[in-house]
């Protein structure tokens, strides 16, 4: 029973990395019809700006972790006013934006090997090394940290987005992208928003992922590439969505791992979202007829 | 007729007057007497700037050769033509012409044939590692017009390509090794192997639509990877699963062994374009072509089961990519763990989209930029992945759809500036422009249209208070020089919009009405105003016309 309450534990910490991304790129996709796979870029980018802050600036655990949510705010308007900006009004939008972060983050990895070389970095823990025990479980301290940064950041991004100006302007365009552009909401000005929020989240996943496991130039593709699963079947576009199925894959992966071998776990966690995928094409919380028209 | 101060009155008298002439003014004031022929000189002096019009024709022709124009070749035993020839006549010399209306063949031809001569004009000393490219670069190429069939014709977006190629690489090179298959076997497993795969990976196909799938094939393409990393049957250790039987016989000369792979992967990249050709050029491609994105249910009202079509088109490239598979193991006698990599997709994705998506030459020519960016300059380093990286954010930028889309993309650009020069030109009602005249094979409407142009320029300047009163007294009968020019051009008119005078009570009620122009379709009414006599609705339908002359 300890085993399995132990690797959910262990489950939720990684969904709540993963599941910051994922709203990410679901943030990304309904708001500005982008599908943004530079996100591996963005967070390698933010990894290697929290280390580089750590090297030089300042080694304090809370700031490195600051200077890494600073850092995929950069990355990802560098992103945007790289490929977004000027692609947003071309024909085949989705697919010429697609292309082109997956330019970018080509470009990038490579500038990031060549500038960094290919040996793994690691960032100081930012949480300590304490530990909780409650009904027979230890909690370590950094698994509590990154379950609580990353529900902290969640919510303050959907605060945000319910309360502030900024927020409704990027309601508005995940409703209907023309009729906010008729209302005078600017299509770049959103954009640039939108990428700045959501690389600050996957700033903060980098920093979190990165003092658990390690950093190197490509390492943002696994999150990457787990984060749009999550958005994927959680429904593209729906933030709950994307919490729910972060949730679901996050338990998948622990009971997996418990029954049949950390081999199995994406070959479940595929079978889950190709099930849950034809069950609902638009997944878990996405809306079933309407698809955003870029 | 406001500048009615200016000019000099003048009165002119009835020539007729003096035998008693029915009808018309005995003597009214007139304006002063214009020289009709002016505006005429005035419009052919020269007057810079002039600006080049018309086309060039870079466009070879040939010769017709006369009553042999019937016997082409053919390609046996079909009744389609070598080349879509069409014969035209010169429009200056009236010479018969044969134009090629689609010269792609040609150029398919002739870049083939360089690389099937490639192995016997390469220099010695880069003929190792650009004959070794040029097998790499033919498996490339079979896989991405495979994809190309995905993307372009069944417009699925599938990013799993390499996944099933590498699988059926996997799997095959496996057998070979415990149970001993010989090469020959490869690819035909290597086809079953692909179409399980294409069966389990086109389900969700069914459902899921455009991006959805894209994003789920990059998954399925992960799953395969740490599937095959992490399983210890296939080597998790070494890289890679090596030790197929392969078709290269180790006791041959390096060269040979290198010619050999080279022209396997040759013959390779034909068969995929003739799969290509018969997939996306007959009755399936058609299909699909009649179902785009977002047409599908126009498809689907006239009778097309396209989602049969696509699913059918999945299959077939999935069994070539089985196929594939099959052969890159027997090539290099196994696989490496990098086929199922992330950055084997953006390096696929570059590919097609460099070329063009859905187009096989487009496929082609990407792959082999890539190729040899990628394989054969391999001293400029990392840098290489920057340079390929920068062409496709060049292609995203600023083409429309790669670099076979230039032709038509620099074609409308042209049109575009042209348009937007010629309509800086416009006058209204004008005459012909000059880039219009070049493309109108009658001229005499040309010259009709400019000396009507002279002609309404000239009479404008005609009109004045004087006429109209002139007119008003007496509609009928002999008037001044000037109204009796107004007139004449009015009559002459053409029928459509021409107007008319319609009695609805003999001397009591009039209108006034315009002629349709058209025989059988009844003339309108255009306006409701009623006359009392037929001569105020003369002079009604006077005025509407030279309304119309000043608005002109």
């Amino acid at each position: 029973m300890n085993d399995i309450i132990f690797l959910i534990i262990n489950g939720i910490t990684v969904a709540s990395i993963y599941g910051l991304i994922a709203v990410a790129v679901s943030i990304t996709w309904s708001a500005l019809g982008l599908l943004n796979l530079s996100y591996g870029f963005i967070f390698s980018f933010a990894g290697y700006g929290a280390w580089l802050a750590e090297r030089h600036i300042y080694g304090e655990p809370i700031f490195v972790m600051f200077m890494g949510i600073a850092a995929g705010i950069i990355g990802g308007i560098m992103v945007c006013l790289i490929v977004f900006i000027p692609v947003h009004d071309k024909p085949n939008f989705t697919i010429r934006g697609m292309i082109g972060t997956l330019a970018v983050s080509l470009i990038g990895g490579q500038i990031l090997l060549q500038n960094f070389g290919p040996k793994a970095k690691l960032l100081p823990e930012f949480f300590g090394y304490g530990k909780i025990k409650i009904l027979d479980v230890t909690l370590t301290a950094d698994k509590i940290g990154i379950i609580c940064s990353s529900i902290l950041m969640l919510t303050i991004v959907v605060k945000w987005m319910k309360s502030s100006r900024r927020g409704l302007e990027i309601r508005a365009m995940m409703m209907n992208p023309h009729a906010a552009s008729i209302v005078g909401i600017g299509v770049r000005k959103t954009g640039i928003y939108v990428m700045a929020v959501t690389g600050a989240m996957t700033g903060l996943s980098a920093a979190l992922l990165s003092q658990t496991y390690y950093l190197s130039p490509f390492s943002g593709l696994t999150p990457m590439i787990k984060g749009v699963s999550i958005a994927l079947m959680g429904g593209l576009g729906s933030v709950r969505g994307a919490v729910i199925a972060a949730i679901i894959l996050g338990f998948n992966e622990a009971l997996t791992t418990k029954f049949l071998g950390g081999r199995y776990v994406l070959m479940t966690q595929f079978a889950l979202i190709i099930i849950v995928l034809i069950i609902r094409p638009r997944g878990i919380a996405g809306i079933l007829d309407k698809a955003r028209e870029a | 007729m406001s500048d009615i101060k200016t000019k000099k009155r003048k009165t002119w008298k009835n020539p007729l007057a003096v035998w008693g002439a029915k009808g018309g003014n005995h003597e009214v004031p007139t304006p002063e007497w214009k020289n009709p022929h002016q505006i005429w000189r005035d419009t052919k002096a020269f007057k810079v700037p002039t600006t080049k019009i018309g086309r060039f024709h870079y466009e070879y022709k040939s010769s017709n050769h006369g009553e042999k124009i019937w016997n082409r070749l053919r390609w046996w035993p079909t009744r389609r033509t070598i080349l879509w020839t069409q014969g035209v006549y010169n429009r200056k010399s009236l010479k018969p012409e044969k134009i090629r209306k689609d010269k792609r063949p040609i150029f398919w031809f002739l870049s083939l044939l360089a690389l099937a001569i490639m192995p016997f004009i390469l220099p010695d000393g880069y003929k190792n590692s650009l004959l070794t490219a040029g097998g790499i670069f033919g498996i490339y190429a079979s896989i991405n017009l495979c994809w190309t069939l995905v993307i372009g014709t069944a417009g699925i977006f599938s990013l799993a390509t390499y996944a099933i190629v590498g699988m059926s690489a996997f799997l095959t090179t496996w057998l070979s090794i415990n149970l001993g298959l010989p090469w020959w076997m490869l690819p035909m497993i290597g086809m079953f192997v692909g179409l399980a795969f294409g069966v389990i990976i086109a389900l969700p196909a069914l459902r899921l639509d455009g991006f959805y799938y894209g994003l789920l094939t990059l998954g399925l393409n992960e799953l395969c990877r740490v599937f095959i990393t992490t399983s210890h049957a296939f080597g998790a250790a070494s890289g890679g699963l090596y030790g197929a039987d392969t078709f290269v016989n180790d006791n041959w000369e390096p060269m040979t062994q290198t010619i050999v792979q080279y022209y396997s992967g040759f013959a390779l990249l034909i068969a995929a374009l003739f799969l290509f050709r018969f997939v996306d050029g007959k009755r399936i491609g058609r299909i699909l072509k009649l179902a785009p994105e977002k047409k599908e249910a126009f498809a689907e009202a006239s009778g097309v089961n396209y989602k049969r079509a696509r699913v059918t088109v999945f299959l077939i490239s999935s069994i070539a990519l089985g196929f594939i598979g099959g052969f890159y193991a027997a090539y290099y006698r196994g696989s490496a763990f990098d086929i199922f990599s992330f950055h084997t997709v953006i390096m696929g994705l570059a590919m097609i989209t460099i070329g063009g998506i859905g187009r096989a030459d487009g496929a082609v020519a990407g792959t082999l930029i890539i190729v040899v960016l990628d394989r054969v300059l391999v001293e400029l380093g990392p840098y290489r992945y920057i340079i390929i990286g920068l062409i496709m954010m060049f292609t995203i930028l600023f083409l429309k759809n790669g670099l076979f889309g230039i032709r038509k993309q620099f074609r409308d650009w042209r049109d575009k500036k042209k348009g937007e020069a010629r309509s800086s030109r416009l006058e209204r009602g004008g005459e012909m422009l000059p880039e219009q005249a070049t493309e109108i094979d009658n001229k005499d409407e040309i010259y009709r249209k400019r000396y009507d142009k002279m002609q309404r320029e000239f009479l404008k300047t005609l009109i004045c208070d004087e006429i109209i009163e002139e007119h008003k007294q007496k509609p009928l009968g002999q008037h001044s020089e000037a109204l009796e020019r107004v007139c004449y051009y009015f009559r002459r008119g053409a029928m459509n919009d021409k107007y008319v005078v319609k009695c609805e009570v003999p001397f009591k009620k009039y209108k006034i009405m315009a002629l349709s122009g058209v025989r059988g379709r009844s003339p309108r009414l255009v306006e409701d105003k009623i006359y009392d006599t037929v001569e105020a609705a003369y002079h009604g339908l006077f005025l509407r016309r030279i309304q119309d002359l000043m608005e002109a």
